[in-house]
């Protein structure tokens, strides 16, 4: 089947060096400068190795400067990613939590983000609240500090990361989670979805390929990891990209100035079970 | 030397060597059977992964990680029976010193089979070694574990050096011989003097053990709960010493049991003083460890946590409730504190070897309340209510590694000079 839709897409494509031929500009040059740069991307040469490699060729040609510009515009370093929900916005739609299982492409039994309804009060005088729950990337997080391995540990950007490399699946961290935020990868596919095992989320950047037996993540512990990929790539996490409310907002808080960092300091702002000292990083409006 | 030594002189109802043989031979049948078994379950779960036992995300930990801290129970109770022997100097239990070691021995060995079994990557158990969270009390305890095992083997081999020496020699012995050969390590002093040597020796390994043991492996792997501030139930200073305190009413019960199951088994008599003192030994440390007990859900109850009378109202009256009042208080308290107490029972070595048998059959139920009840409460409002009972799966590989457990120390019973030989009961002052 693979292969019939790779004939017809053959088919469709055009040929790279038939369209460079129609510019002014030399065809070799470019048609080697897009297999570097593929080459790049998949992280088998360095940018600086690039750059050297085509300056000179580059400025002759299109009579411009080429620089070693590493994440320049999108430059991540001293972010504290953080996330605020604000109550009143939500819904309860649960579109997050179905967004998140598509983007991570999480199996059965294993979500990272929940939606809980708090219903108070009796008839008439009751209120309900959605409480969305992704992990709380907390600032102490008990999960990291029980683990025996390092397998979760806090990144400098705030995020506690879940090496699924190195758990040995202990499960510790899920006991010591007071968020319940964790879930344990048993190993189940949705069996009525055509080729769930045929790809995994690249979560942290990693491309894991098919999901089979035996292979990280099964057998190991799984959570929320902020979309460290879509992060990476400038977007923001699934469960924010597709809030119908708008509810949710993402961003950087330690810079004072953003949206996140002026809505968590809001008297409305509070966080989940703050007595237990974990420091979250969600903060909630009430 | 002591009373209850002078009292055994000779075996009263004498069993032939074939019979006895007829017998170790249908109890080694009978466990490698368990074993065949077990080993099928637990070769399912490798190749199928978790997701054949009844755990779920909601209650991660079961019934392996319940049998595991009552085994590690067991071990540290039986070694801190040992160093009532061999550090402080009461040679009355002298008989029960040499199995104390290798049972806790033994039972660190099945311990550590159940957590390997629990792990969701065995194949990435090493990486417990390989790496080190400092701030992971899990982390610290496969240390311990691994100190405390070499511990107890050092300790065994000085407390058997001589016997295997005179093994060595016996070439009557057959195997025996040949292996007491290979284990004694070179050693040839026979001396009166290399023997007051050994004994300082276990002192020595003894005392260091005993805080190995205490804060070590069963304080340890109660701080590994107590330490989880997720888990109102288990978070409580009382915790550690509950865990210690059960070690020791569990330890004493198992060598109770196993020293007169093994001496009937050969038709040997048993001594009867020792066992009543031992029997007490246990009900003491049964009240101390109800008391304690008493004061946790006393305190709980009074301070109504909602998430604390949640676990409690789990524990207490939820559909698995018999297991607490049941099995934790009537048959693991309430039986044998009646039957050794009773004029009517506590002459007799059968009721007080039930007595034990039971004790360590509550204590397994008291390692299941501590793992489960807790979990069945979420800690999010909202989660579904988690439920959990072993599956077959579970319970036919436990029984598996149970008997491998006992497999094991039925050959190092029967090769090894573990029993201490007439006469050589002797202070150890």
């Amino acid at each position: 089947m693979a292969t019939k839709y790779d004939v017809l897409i053959n088919n469709g494509l055009a040929s790279g060096s038939d369209i460079l031929k129609s510019s002014k500009y030399d065809t070799n040059l470019g048609l080697n400068m897009a297999e570097d740069a593929r080459r790049l991307s998949d992280g088998l040469i360095t940018e600086e190795e690039f750059v050297n490699k085509y300056q000179e060729s580059v400025s002759k040609e299109f009579n411009q400067k080429l620089e070693y510009q590493a994440a320049v515009g999108n430059d991540n370093t001293g972010v504290k990613w953080g996330m605020v929900i604000d109550l009143r916005k939500c819904v309860g739609c649960e579109t997050c939590t179905v967004s998140c299982k598509a983007e991570n492409r999480t199996p059965p039994g294993v979500t990272y983000n929940q939606v809980f309804i708090e219903e108070e009060g009796t008839f008439p005088n009751v209120s309900r609240t959605n409480i969305p729950r992704p992990c709380m990337h907390c600032d102490r997080p008990p999960c990291a500090s029980v683990c025996p391995v390092r397998a979760t540990y806090k990144a400098e950007n705030g995020i506690v990361v879940q090496d699924s490399d190195r758990c040995i699946g202990c499960r510790y961290c899920m006991v010591a989670c007071p968020y319940g935020a964790r879930s344990f990868d048993f190993g189940e596919n949705y069996d009525e979805m055509l080729g769930f095992e045929d790809m995994q989320s690249p979560e942290h950047g990693m491309d894991r390929g098919e999901r089979e037996d035996g292979k990280s993540p099964i057998g190991t512990v799984r959570k929320c990891n902020f979309c460290f990929h879509r992060l990476e790539r400038g977007e923001e996490p699934a469960c924010v990209e597709t809030c119908i409310g708008d509810a949710r907002y993402f961003g950087d808080l330690n810079d004072p100035e953003s949206t996140v960092s002026k809505l968590a300091s809001s008297s409305r702002a509070f966080r989940l079970k703050e007595e237990y000292g974990t420091e979250p990083r969600v903060y909630y409006l009430r | 030397m002591s009373q209850s030594a002078v009292s055994e002189k000779c075996d009263t109802n004498h069993v032939s060597e074939a019979t006895l043989e007829k017998r170790f031979k249908l109890w080694m049948a009978a466990l490698i059977l368990a074993m065949f078994a077990g080993g099928g379950a637990i070769l399912y779960r490798a190749i199928e992964g978790l997701a054949v036992t009844n755990l779920s995300t909601f209650v991660p930990w079961g019934g392996w990680v319940a049998f595991y801290i009552f085994f590690v129970g067991l071990s540290a109770g039986a070694f801190l029976l040992s160093t009532l022997i061999f550090v402080f100097g009461m040679e009355q239990y002298e008989r029960v010193g040499r199995f104390a070691l290798f049972t806790a021995f033994i039972c660190m060995v099945v311990a550590l089979t159940f957590v390997l079994l629990d792990l969701g990557r065995m194949d990435r158990a090493f990486n417990a070694m390989a790496y080190w969270n400092i701030l992971s009390v899990l982390s610290w305890e496969v240390r311990f574990y691994l100190i405390y095992i070499l511990l107890l083997l050092t300790e065994l081999w000085f407390a058997m050096r001589i016997d295997l020496i005179k093994l060595s020699k016996d070439r009557s012995a057959g195997l025996k011989s040949k292996l007491a050969n290979i284990i004694r390590f070179g050693s040839e002093d026979t001396s009166e003097k290399s023997a007051k040597k050994d004994h300082s020796w276990m002192k020595i390994l003894g005392i260091i053990g005993i805080p190995i043991a205490i804060i070590g492996v069963h304080g340890g792997t109660g701080t590994l709960f107590a330490a989880v501030g997720a888990q109102p139930y288990w978070n409580t200073p009382l915790f550690p010493v509950i865990f210690v305190v059960s070690a020791l009413v569990s330890g004493t019960a198992l060598l109770i049991a196993m020293y007169v199951i093994q001496r009937k088994v050969r038709g040997k008599s048993v001594d009867l003083q020792m066992i009543k003192s031992l029997a007490l030994l246990m009900i003491f440390f049964l009240i101390i460890d109800l008391g304690l007990e008493f004061y946790e859900f006393l305190v709980a109850g009074l301070t109504m946590k909602p998430d604390k009378m949640a676990v409690l109202d789990v524990m207490f009256t939820s559909s698995m409730s018999w297991s607490f009042w049941g099995v934790q208080l009537f048959l693991g308290a309430v039986i044998p504190i009646y039957i050794v107490f009773s004029k009517r029972f506590n002459q007799s070595v059968k009721a007080l070897t039930v007595a034990a048998i039971l004790v360590v059959i509550g204590i397994i139920g008291v390692r299941f309340n501590i793992v489960v009840p807790t979990q069945v409460v979420q800690s999010m409002y909202g989660l579904p209510e988690g439920s959990y009972f072993p599956n077959w799966v579970e319970w036919l590989s436990s029984i598996g590694v149970v008997a491998m457990g006992l497999f094991l120390y039925s050959i190092g019973a029967k090769l090894l000079p573990l029993e201490t030989q007439e006469g050589d009961v002797e202070d150890y002052e």
